[in-house]
């Protein structure tokens, strides 16, 4: 319990931490990247504000990820996590790393059709494969904490 | 529920209050009720030999089966 409640501080501490740099990016470093890329290539102007849009969503999906990393981590420090009112968060996270799996594939099959060179849509394979893990992990844990949740639920009616 | 708890019949004949079984026993009045109204789901064996000992006898005497 001790090591727990070191580790849920920290944990907080740096997923505030990732929270703001995410912030900052979405907001200030994207755009702006985006209208620098667009200025200094005009035939490709037009992939200005998709790539803008596209990019602000899966950090967006990321952040959603974060904050119910956050709530979940409340309701260990509560010792309510193996109960219902956390499968509601996991089943955020799970949506948004789908969410973010979709975009991901769509501009993968975009960038791969029209790429001439296999660098960027090999990162882009990477990347899905990585998101791919990822969901799947969180589908099997999502299992288990239901699992969990119910041992425990039936455990609460021994007397 | 087949299986019903008789702590009440035991209570009874030694005059004992449920509030003093429940101290004894170390369980919380609020599970005590939950056991006496059928609602509990289990007995650990722990809890079960506490009774016993302090109510001075056997499983058999506080656990009953009775056909539905």
């Amino acid at each position: 319990m001790f090591t727990e409640n070191r580790v849920v501080a920290m944990l907080r501490v740096v997923l505030v931490v990732l929270f703001g740099i995410l912030v900052l990016f979405q907001t200030m470093s994207l755009p702006g990247q985006f209208a620098y890329m667009a200025k200094e290539s005009p035939e490709d102007a037009y992939l200005r504000w998709p790539a803008t849009i596209v990019s602000v969503f899966l950090v967006l999906c990321v952040e959603v990820v974060v904050v119910a990393t956050w709530k979940l981590l409340t309701l260990v420090k509560n010792d309510r996590i193996f109960s219902d009112s956390s499968m509601a968060w996991v089943n955020t996270i799970v949506g948004a790393i789908a969410a973010a799996w979709l975009v991901l594939v769509g501009v993968l099959l975009y960038v791969g059709f029209k790429a001439n060179d296999p660098g960027l849509p090999l990162l882009l394979f990477l990347l899905v494969t990585g998101v791919t893990v990822l969901g799947l992990l969180m589908v099997v844990l999502r299992a288990l904490l239901r699992r969990a949740t119910t041992l425990q639920t039936e455990l609460q009616g021994v007397i | 529920m087949p299986i019903v708890v008789r702590i009440d019949v035991e209570l009874a004949k030694r005059k004992m209050s449920v509030g003093e079984f429940a101290e004894r026993v170390g369980l919380t009045p609020a599970n005590v009720a939950v056991l006496k109204n059928g609602r509990a789901k289990a007995v650990r064996f722990s809890t079960l030999e506490a009774m016993c000992q302090v109510l001075d006898c056997q499983p058999g005497d506080l656990l009953e089966w009775v056909e539905e």
